[in-house]
């Protein structure tokens, strides 16, 4: 059934956008966290990916997280001589994590989901709408 | 008299039930056809209402995500609403039979 259908799909974008929050928290969460030994890398930024998912079972176009990737740009040097991470010029790679960005990418994995919402809500109301003709 | 009217109304609401669903009455079951229908509607509407119960059961030990709960949660609703509204609807035909003056 085609609104039961779309039900099934608006939930795979919900998971999908639940896994996109997921990787910003994280993000978020690991802004500051530098290395433990001197001159080691910090926590990298990860990104996510999403990618369409054939279902087999009901021969549905669902959409799936493809990979969680790494961001690959240059982490942040601050000079902080006493920290242990150091590295013998005094310097400590900080992530490369910018809060604005993951911001932003919380703020689009919000509407996201709330777009996903949107079938979901309105195919219940219609499958409802359509059984109150029997009644 | 009243008995064989009765019974050959059902019939009629069976076979045209079973049209409805895309297959032939077949020839002497009166009234099968459609405790049939009644009856594999209620074994989906069961499977369907124990699929939400294990979603919900297993998104409360962590393994299930609300996501899937919630679609299998408004399935089984849905599913169980599509059947009582079946079974007033037939219900009220036989009634509205039964009250026919002979």
């Amino acid at each position: 059934m085609d609104l039961s259908s779309a039900m099934t799909i608006a939930a795979a974008g919900m998971r999908a956008q639940s896994a996109r929050l997921r990787v910003t928290a994280e993000n978020l969460a690991n802004a500051e966290s530098t290395a433990t030994a001197a001159g080691g890398d910090p926590f990298r930024r990860k990104t996510v990916s999403f990618a369409e998912r054939a279902d087999r079972d009901s021969g549905l176009e669902l959409v799936d997280v493809a990979r969680y990737g790494e961001d690959g740009s240059d982490f942040e040097l601050r000079y902080q001589p006493g920290h242990p991470a150091a590295d013998a010029a005094g310097y400590v790679k900080y992530p490369n994590v910018s809060p604005l960005i993951e911001l932003v990418d919380m703020r689009e994995a919000q509407r996201s989901y709330e777009a996903n919402l949107n079938p979901m809500q309105l195919a219940r109301s219609m499958i409802g709408r359509t059984l109150d003709l029997l009644r | 008299m009243t008995v064989t009217s009765v019974g050959r109304a059902l019939s009629a609401y069976g076979a045209a039930l079973k049209r409805a669903e895309g297959v032939t009455p077949g020839a002497g079951d009166a009234g099968s056809g459609f405790a049939g229908m009644v009856k594999a509607g209620l074994e989906s509407t069961r499977a369907d209402l124990r699929a939400g119960e294990a979603k919900a059961v297993e998104a409360l030990t962590g393994r299930a995500s609300l996501q899937d709960v919630v679609e299998a949660v408004t399935e089984a609703e849905l599913s169980l609403q599509k059947m009582t509204a079946v079974r007033d609807r037939v219900i009220s035909a036989y009634q509205e039979i039964m009250r026919m003056p002979i």
